[in-house]
């Protein structure tokens, strides 16, 4: 069992904008930012906790934005019409998922549920395209590290899906 | 007691309870309605004009100008344009309750009562009750124009009170997302996405709603005065009474169907106590004049600038504004339609949502 003071210590280093920073630098969509300009994007990010099990987002929900693990572990699963599901992936510390969201309304490809308690921060479209139209230097670069991230995901699929043919 | 029948019991309890305290909830609100009243009225006229100056501020900022000193500027610039407005306007009223009050001192008064008195000679032989019915529309007179004394000293009550809203306006147009933030915070995991969602799309159309509906309301009022200039009224104070007259025709057009109608009266009445020789033909010139300003607004500057995200059925209006007339009189009626626009965009984005999220 954890003992309550360093619990509280614990509780107040995580609540820091320092470390919202540190993480959100790890991130390769703000990794390029200043601090100057991560404090802008702090602005607008939320915070949110979630208890072990409980859905992030389910899919075909419309999707609204990207979150970031700050602490705990979360499941990427994938349910087919019998209400069976598979694990896609299990994200940890610094991850970021749901990033598509940022482009469109489309509907989520697969469930993020909490695996673990979690600490998270969510990135949301409304937010992206307000900052885009208030501050365009700070929001063409979250665009253009948003760009390369697809594209370096495109080029990956376009080298499976030719070894794919070749075979 | 079984598994089923205890479930049950708690959630029967659980419901009691909640509708228990919504229903305390919103005894307790109308208590304290009467005291945080002004304060209300305070807040929701900031928060209009925090929507209304959002997207300049935005704009300025998007120029690289700080927030802080966008809204200070903005601020400056709209306390200019009302300086400049009401000292543009106020000789003008002056000129015409001036000339009003002389017209009812001398010989209006005189021949309407001249003429009741008459009318009751000839037609019922009774110069009695003439007398009584002359003293008694004199006396409902007076009571008029003491009430809009009384209306005036509320008025400057209500002055004293804006002097507070340019602050509130301030704070929340510099700290408007951190108050969505923070309202958006206390949202339940289960709900967040879609409140987010529903949240900004309701802001969003609801913003341009309003905004539209100034910027219409401000070209009705420029069309009006261009128009009163170029028919060229002979007012004692043109300038004046023109911009004043426009002011009223662009908020009254605020009010669907009703609105131009009640935006031609001032027009007409100025016009009346002006009492020009040919006053028929000047009616009939001010009649068309409105006339089209309404066709220009509703063929061309209403589509380009006013959402169609709240349309209504002409029927739905009328009848929205009837009750706000009931509830809370001019202010009801021009309240009405936007209060129902913001209810039909919640609801139409809340269903959507309710369809479109798997909440279970």
């Amino acid at each position: 069992m954890k003992n309550p003071i360093w619990e509280i210590v614990e509780f107040r280093k995580t609540k820091t904008k320092d470390d919202i920073f540190n993480v959100l630098k790890n991130v390769p969509i703000f990794s390029d930012l200043n601090n100057k300009e991560l404090n802008e994007v702090e602005k607008i990010i939320h915070r949110r906790e979630f208890k072990k099990g409980e859905p992030i987002f389910r899919m075909g929900d419309p999707g609204l934005g990207m979150y970031i693990i700050i602490k705990g572990a979360v499941n990427i699963v994938e349910e087919n019409e019998n209400g069976e599901s598979a694990t896609l992936a299990v994200l940890k510390d610094g991850a970021f998922f749901g990033d598509l969201a940022l482009l469109d309304e489309a509907p989520r490809s697969a469930s993020a549920i909490a695996d673990d308690n979690c600490d998270i921060l969510g990135f949301f479209r409304p937010d992206f395209l307000d900052l885009l139209y208030r501050k365009p230097k700070l929001g063409i670069k979250i665009l253009f590290a948003l760009s390369k991230i697809i594209g370096e995901r495109l080029r990956r699929t376009n080298e499976q899906l030719t070894q794919l043919q070749k075979k | 007691m079984d598994n089923y029948s205890f479930q049950l019991y708690s959630k029967i309890l659980k419901l009691f309870w909640r509708v228990f305290l919504i229903i305390l909830g919103i005894a307790a609100l109308i208590v304290i309605f009467p005291y945080v009243r002004s304060v209300v009225m305070m807040f929701v006229i900031s928060l209009l004009l925090a929507v209304l100056l959002n997207p300049v501020v935005d704009f300025m900022e998007s120029k690289g100008i700080n927030r802080g000193l966008a809204i200070l500027i903005t601020m400056m610039l709209i306390l200019g344009v009302i300086i400049f407005s009401v000292s543009l306007v106020i000789p003008g009223i002056i000129s015409a309750v001036e000339s009003l009050t002389s017209k009812l001192q001398s010989d209006v008064i005189t021949d309407l009562n001249k003429k009741v008195e008459d009318f009751f000679a000839v037609n019922f032989n009774n110069a009695e009750l003439a007398r009584n019915v002359t003293s008694k529309v004199n006396e409902i007179g007076l009571k008029l124009l003491s009430n809009m004394a009384e209306f005036f000293k509320s008025v400057g009550s209500i002055l004293a009170s804006v002097a507070i809203v340019p602050f509130i306006t301030f704070f929340l147009i510099k700290d408007i997302r951190q108050f969505k933030r923070s309202m958006i915070a206390k949202i339940p995991n289960k709900y967040f996405e879609l409140s987010l969602n529903i949240f900004q799309k309701v802001g969003n159309q609801v913003g341009k709603y309003i905004q539209g509906q100034a910027t219409d309301a401000f070209i009705v009022g420029c069309l009006t005065v261009i128009g009163l200039f170029i028919i060229n009224l002979v007012f004692d104070n043109p300038v004046s009474q023109f911009v004043f007259i426009g002011m009223i025709a662009g908020v009254a057009n605020l009010i669907p169907y009703l609105g131009p109608v009640v935006g031609a009266v001032p027009a007409l009445l100025i016009a009346i106590i002006s009492n020009p020789p040919n006053l028929g033909i000047v009616l009939i010139w001010i009649v068309i004049t409105f006339v089209l300003v309404q066709i220009i607004d509703n063929s061309i500057v209403s589509p380009m600038v006013v959402s169609k995200s709240v349309d209504m059925h002409p029927l739905t209006v009328v009848i929205v504004v009837i009750i706000g007339g009931n509830i809370a009189g001019a202010v009801g009626m021009l309240f009405a339609v936007p209060v129902t626009g913001i209810i039909k965009v919640t609801s139409k984005e809340v269903i959507w949502g309710l369809k479109n999220y798997k909440l279970k």
